[in-house]
């Protein structure tokens, strides 16, 4: 009775999912997006993803195979069901005044292009086989499995960026002949999705097998491995634009530029514990300093090349940094979120306003910023910006790695474990906390200065407090206090989302949830420090018996 | 937390103690400067009698009618925070969920006249749509994105609630689209009362009135009822109420409907009064809502609803009293910056808020 | 070790940057030569066509209704061009500068992209368009009005940029003209929104203002998202204006227009508005208080040209169930139809059917092309300034919605 009443409610909940999706517009969207041309398209694959997960969920602790496979049937009928009924009603009532994804296009592309009525029956058959398919999957052996979800992976990501791959790829010869046979013009050839998921597949296959027969490696193992990884990855993110081109170049010149600035947040929360919402203040600093030295046009200072206006940007920064860190010295934990959030906002009125329009610009910005030269070598790429920033970024790191490591980072640390203690300590509290505002200023502002110039224009609509908010998330899903946590941070929530560009405004649903997936099931961040995630798990393991004690 | 007798004063600390004079001085030159600034806007103003007394009272009464609506919504700020210890973010977009839902009540009935004809009504069924969901998306939102950080130090939750305020948004685009939608506009609510020479949309003072109406209703609920009185345990000392018996987690679940359900009376009024419902108008009077909770002194419920009307009123009337007077050019551009600064200048000078006393002392 | 590594691939990849290959010029292929390199697409294959707008954040509705747009026109030649498919593929620019140079990289790296079309803010065009154009890439704005875009004085990067929505300064200019030498009214308050369009227009109708011998009492400012406009109105009322000038966007408008009715002093000045709000959510957004408002549109009544107009309406209703939700929907159509006319005018076929299109040829034609559009005549100057500006006010006379028609509701009151 209990697994039944567990697979009707996981069908329901998926089916509800599915509704979610179909009617937040997504379906429909991911419909015009193929992965195999001409054969399956994105939003098929999500319906076929729901029905199989459904299944694979409803038949988990349920008992028996046979229990399994008819919980997941049961489980997918009851998805199908409730996606049926969605189909059934967008056909019979006018529901578009209302809910504006509701289209004819979403009802047809629900009944697979037949009418209200077989294709409601072939929603409902689809969830059943679905479903139970998804069981059979959930109680197959688990290398089995393994091999087949990773040969559909690799299939829908070589369709969905297929476009990106396909740029990577513009070569003659055997490329060009591999290319050929896995794409068309618009998509991944059948043949080719064949070929990908059986390469995919055996490859998973071969290394289940292999790591089964292996032995756990130890911690300093593990180790080892993680930094040739984290090597690997740096050496990738550093010849990727070379192999890849302009557009994947802009990419990682923005996740550079995030790097950078968090790097600089880094300081600030992760190691002195000072919750900063207003970084982006600095990032603005920064790049009105440098456009306003600069600039060409008439608002422009000083004419500087970037190299004369960049260490006085960052100076500047610094400044700001401390004068900002001054007033709120006594602040702590949210409430120095809150005034620092109200200090960012305060910053991007100040600067779009007609008050400050005869010195900033007002909207219109300040235009004409030339670009970095060399000699007569100019960095006028995003691709070649990209290296000054991952150079800057470089420096930022060994900075932020020496700090973390001397006598003032360990003050931070003291600092962010209780601020009182640390004071009884001998910490001089002024001192470090307006070095970590400045320090952290400084990166920002080296930062907007960097951005200044890239984009040869500055206005003040680049400085909002998103800016802010996405700091601060990448380093806390990256791993407070951990520098490759930073960089993990900064190519997930900023290159990825860049990458799904077309996807416009979704990706900002797609971010929210991540965030609210990543924070639930992952607190401690991807690449957490080791002292933190310490920390967090002591803490965890103290506060479990609290918990049990409370019912629901 | 605090570890006040534990700080001997050893040199180190006393040395701390001269620097601090100096930061003290960089701080008195910050409160004499805002003074000098508004003493002197002030002047300028006066000097320049370029206001009548009836417009000085309309700044002043569309104040209260903004803060009105920024106090209910910082109610939801300041209980959640009272409880949880955490900045809901997301909470002005709860308020936006209940201006849809207002919505989407309010239009068929002004279609087929009912509003016209029974406002008393109408309306009845139009808060009831908001409160009813705004309070179980607050519910949900609990219970999905917040619960499991009930026991989690760190910025984590508060990440998860940027998460929240995004997908909410996101979700209410996708489902309704991104144009703006028009409250629909009964005729009744065109009544303007004169008095004295000034006048006063009745629209303005219905919705003050109502929203006072409201919030008294939530404080007795907070100061009488069991569930009222276990919340402010909670607040008081979560671990304590739990050990006297108290059902944390209910209490919890209780605020965030109590909170939400607030907020949606806030977004239908909001929409009522501003006419316009579409997915991002959350987002800024959720961020100054919160300024109003910290006003107040965050954790207290009369706090938070003086600090919400104090906001709306020098909002309403500072750009004209003391930008002005020193010669700013577009003065009501800068209005947030006066909201923020204020914001900022409580949280700096009296962080324990107008009324709070010993939540902040705690939390500090 | 680790930092030596770092240091070493630093190094590496710097070198390596350096010598990364500029774009391809001039090239022959099939029956055409070009000196900016020519585009051939085979037989079958999609003829690509790029876009970027803000799809995203609280100006999506304006470049949605901009990409919309271009769909409809897509859809209008049926999804064919020259036997050849088309693709379009959108890009969001979150109106912001950043947001169009990564869009802009993204187009322009894509092989055999022909055209671009878009965007809608002049914050996202000044990166973007010199991105595009170094990559032989033409670029249509759509409602991207700032001056400097197509002004004389622009420079080598910004000539494969047009567009097909008016400038700033005549738009500015023409409404001033009506107010003062039309209407006679001496005295105005301009209104922006920080955005940079609305604050370029306001100040520029200040400056034509005043040189005509109009006294600009002052230039306020209000934020976009901005809904409780009664304190600023008030302290407007106080300087007692006969005009309120506010070439802003819907929603701040609408909360303007119905609030300026409940501020005493305020119930007889003319509140007179931008292009973009010639749109029926604008009536929806204002309700009652849109009766009487007034706006500076180009001359698209039928006597004068845009017959088209209606029709893209009801194909852009039926085909997203919703009516034109911003203001220039009707200049990216007309974008996208230059477009084509351009494509079709150089594309070249050869015996096995595939299509050459040389990038340089393409340019020309864009600015060669002319016809009428949906939004008034197209027709490029050597700047890039393609729709002449020929105004015409016009004033909404009824609440409902339903009853938007351009000529109609609003109507068309001057010349």
């Amino acid at each position: 009775m209990k697994t039944l009443t567990k697979a009707a409610t996981t069908g329901l909940l998926f089916g509800v999912g599915g509704v979610y999706l179909a009617l937040v517009g997504l379906l429909e969207m991911m419909q015009a997006r193929p992965i195999v041309f001409g054969a399956v398209n994105l939003g098929q694959a999500v319906l076929a993803l729901l029905a199989l997960a459904c299944g694979a969920v409803a038949a988990r602790d349920a008992g028996p195979a046979f229990a399994r496979a008819g919980a997941g049937l049961l489980g997918g009928l009851l998805a199908g069901a409730l996606m049926a009924l969605l189909q059934v009603i967008v056909a019979t009532v006018p529901l578009q005044g209302m809910f504006i994804a509701a289209s004819p296009a979403l009802r047809n592309m629900l009944a697979f292009g037949f009418a209200p009525g077989p294709g409601a029956l072939a929603m409902l058959l689809g969830g059943g086989i679905g479903g139970l398919a998804g069981a059979v999957l959930a109680v197959s052996v688990p290398s089995l499995r393994r091999a087949i979800v990773a040969g559909a992976a690799a299939v829908v990501i070589a369709g969905v960026f297929q476009e990106l791959i396909q740029l990577m790829i513009q070569y003659e010869g055997i490329i060009g002949w591999i290319r050929d046979f896995v794409y068309t013009w618009q998509g991944l050839r059948p043949q080719g999705a064949v070929a990908i998921f059986v390469i995919a597949g055996g490859t998973s296959l071969v290394l289940s097998h292999r790591s089964s027969a292996g032995h756990v490696p130890s911690p300093d193992q593990r180790r080892r491995r993680r930094f040739i990884s984290a090597g690997v990855a740096l050496l990738v993110l550093v010849l990727m634009p070379l192999l890849a081109g302009a557009y994947i170049g802009e990419v990682l010149m923005l996740v550079g530029l995030y790097i950078l600035m968090g790097m600089g947040l880094n300081l600030e929360v992760g190691l002195a514990g000072l919750l900063d919402l207003g970084f982006v203040a600095f990032f603005a600093v920064g790049a009105y300093t440098t456009a306003l030295l600069m600039s060409g046009s008439s608002i422009g200072l000083l004419h500087l090349s970037y190299w004369e206006a960049m260490p006085i940007a960052v100076l500047v920064s610094i400044l700001g940094g401390v004068l900002f860190g001054l007033p709120v010295l006594g602040v702590r934990g949210d409430y120095l979120a809150v005034a620092t959030l109200g200090l960012g906002e305060i910053v991007r009125i100040v600067v779009l306003s007609d008050f400050a329009a005869p010195l900033l610009g007002g909207p219109q910005g300040v235009l004409d910023i030339p670009k970095p030269s060399i000699g007569s070598f100019e960095l006028g790429s995003p691709v070649k910006l990209f290296y000054l920033t991952l150079v800057c970024a470089g420096v930022a790191a060994f900075i932020a790695w020496r700090l973390e490591n001397s006598r003032l980072g360990r003050a931070w640390e003291a600092l962010r474990d209780d601020e009182d203690v640390a004071q009884a300590l001998g910490v001089n509290l002024i001192r470090s906390k307006l070095l970590a505002y400045g320090l952290g200023a400084a990166f920002a502002g080296l930062g907007g200065s960097i951005f200044a110039t890239m984009l040869g224009s500055v206005y003040p609509s680049s400085f909002q407090l998103l800016i802010s908010i996405n700091v601060l998330a990448l380093i806390i899903v990256g791993g407070m206090g951990s520098l490759p946590g930073v960089v993990l941070g900064a190519i997930a929530l900023i290159g990825l989302p860049e990458l799904l560009r077309e996807f416009g405004e979704y990706r900002y649903l797609f971010y929210g949830a991540a965030l609210i997936v990543m924070m639930r099931w992952k607190p401690e961040g991807l690449w957490p420090s080791e002292v933190r995630s310490r920390e967090l798990h002591a803490a965890a393991g103290e506060a479990e018996p609290v918990a049990a004690m409370e019912p629901g | 937390m605090s570890a006040g007798p534990l700080a001997i004063p050893s040199v180190a600390a006393r040395r701390g103690a001269a620097r601090m004079s100096a930061v003290s001085l960089a701080l008195w030159t910050v409160r004499f400067l805002v003074v000098a600034l508004v003493v002197a806007g002030t002047i300028g103003t006066i000097l320049k009698d370029r206001y009548t007394t009836a417009q000085w009272f309309e700044f002043v009464l569309f104040g209260l009618t903004i803060g009105s609506l920024y106090a209910q919504v910082a109610l939801g700020y300041t209980m959640v925070y009272g409880v949880l210890r955490l900045i809901n973010f997301a909470h002005g977009d709860i308020m936006m969920c209940g201006a849809f839902a207002g919505y989407f009540v309010a239009t068929p009935l002004e279609n087929s006249g009912f509003l016209e004809v029974h406002p008393v009504l109408g309306m009845a069924a139009i808060l009831a749509a908001g409160m009813v969901v705004s309070g179980v998306i607050a519910v949900l939102t609990e219970r999905i994105a917040y619960r499991p950080f009930r026991r989690v130090q760190g910025f984590a939750p508060l990440i998860c609630a940027f998460g929240v305020s995004f997908f909410l948004e996101q979700t209410f685009r996708g489902l309704f689209g991104s144009s703006v939608k028009s409250y629909p506009a009964p005729k009744w609510e065109g009544v303007e009362f004169h008095w004295a020479g000034l006048s006063v949309p009745g629209v303005d003072l219905l919705v003050i009135v109502l929203a006072v109406a409201f919030m008294a209703v939530l404080y007795l609920i907070v100061q009488k009822t069991r569930m009222g009185m276990a919340m402010r345990a909670v607040s008081e000392d979560g671990e304590a109420a739990a050990l006297m018996g108290v059902d944390v987690g209910k209490v919890i679940v209780f605020t965030f409907a109590l909170g939400g359900a607030m907020a949606g009376i806030a977004g239908v009024f909001y929409a009522f009064l501003f006419k316009q419902v579409y997915f991002y108008m959350g987002f800024t009077p959720g961020i100054k809502a919160f300024g109003g909770a910290v006003l107040g002194g965050i954790g207290s419920v009369p706090g938070a609803m003086l600090g919400g009307f104090f906001l709306g009123l020098v909002e309403s009337v500072g750009p004209s009293l003391f930008l002005d007077g020193i010669g700013i050019k577009a003065p009501y551009e800068l209005r947030d910056v006066i909201a923020y600064t204020l914001m900022i200048l409580v949280l700096v000078f009296r962080p324990q808020g107008i009324l709070g006393e010993h939540m902040a002392k705690k939390r500090a | 070790m680790k930092t030596k590594l770092l240091v070493a691939c630093f190094g590496l990849a710097l070198l390596a940057g350096a010598w990364w290959p500029g774009p391809a010029r001039a090239a022959t292929s099939g029956p055409v030569t070009d000196p900016l390199g020519v585009i051939r697409i085979p037989k079958g294959a999609p003829i690509v066509i790029g876009g970027y707008w803000v799809l995203s954040g609280p100006d999506t509705a304006l470049g949605l209704d901009e990409k919309r747009a271009v769909e409809v026109a897509i859809h209008d030649i049926g999804g064919n061009l020259l036997g050849h498919p088309i693709e379009f593929q959108a890009e969001d620019d979150q109106c912001d500068a950043e947001g169009g140079q990564t869009a802009a990289t993204k187009l322009a790296s894509i092989p055999n992209m022909v055209i671009v079309l878009g965007p809608a803010c002049s914050s996202a065009a000044t990166p973007a368009a010199p991105i595009l154009w170094q990559a032989g890439i033409v670029d249509i704005g759509t409602a991207c009005t700032a001056p400097s875009l197509t002004a004389p004085d622009r420079k080598a990067t910004y000539d494969g940029f047009v567009r097909t929505v008016f400038s700033d300064n005549d738009q500015g200019a023409f409404d001033a003209h009506y107010i003062y030498d039309v209407l006679k009214l001496k005295t105005a308050v301009a209104v922006h929104d920080g955005s940079p369009y609305a604050e370029q227009l306001a100040h520029v109708f200040a400056g034509a203002f005043t040189q005509l011998g109009g006294k600009v009492l002052s230039i306020e400012a209000v934020s976009p998202t901005e809904v409780d406009m009664h304190p600023v109105l008030t302290r407007i009322a106080s300087e007692k204006p006969d005009v309120i000038y506010m070439p802003i966007f819907v929603a701040a408008s609408a909360q303007i227009l119905r609030q300026a009715k409940e501020i005493p002093g305020l119930q007889h000045a003319l509140i007179y508005g931008g292009a973009s709000l010639m749109a029926p959510d604008m009536i929806e957004a204002a309700g009652p208080a849109v009766v009487g408002f007034h706006i500076g549109y180009p001359d698209v009544s039928p006597t004068s040209m845009g017959k088209t107009y209606p029709k893209l309406v009801s194909e852009y209703t039926k085909m997203f169930g919703e009516a034109p939700i911003s203001g220039f929907h009707a200049n990216a159509y007309d974008g996208a139809t230059l477009a084509f006319k351009a494509i079709a005018a150089v594309a070249k076929t050869d015996s096995a059917g595939s299509l050459y299109i040389g990038r340089k040829a393409l340019r020309d034609a864009v600015f060669a092309t002319t016809f009428d559009g949906t939004s008034g005549p197209i027709a490029c100057d050597q700047y890039g300034e393609c729709a002449k500006f020929k105004g015409a006010v016009f004033e909404y006379t009824n609440a409902d919605p339903k009853t938007f028609k351009i000529g109609v509701n609003p109507k068309k009151i001057w010349p």
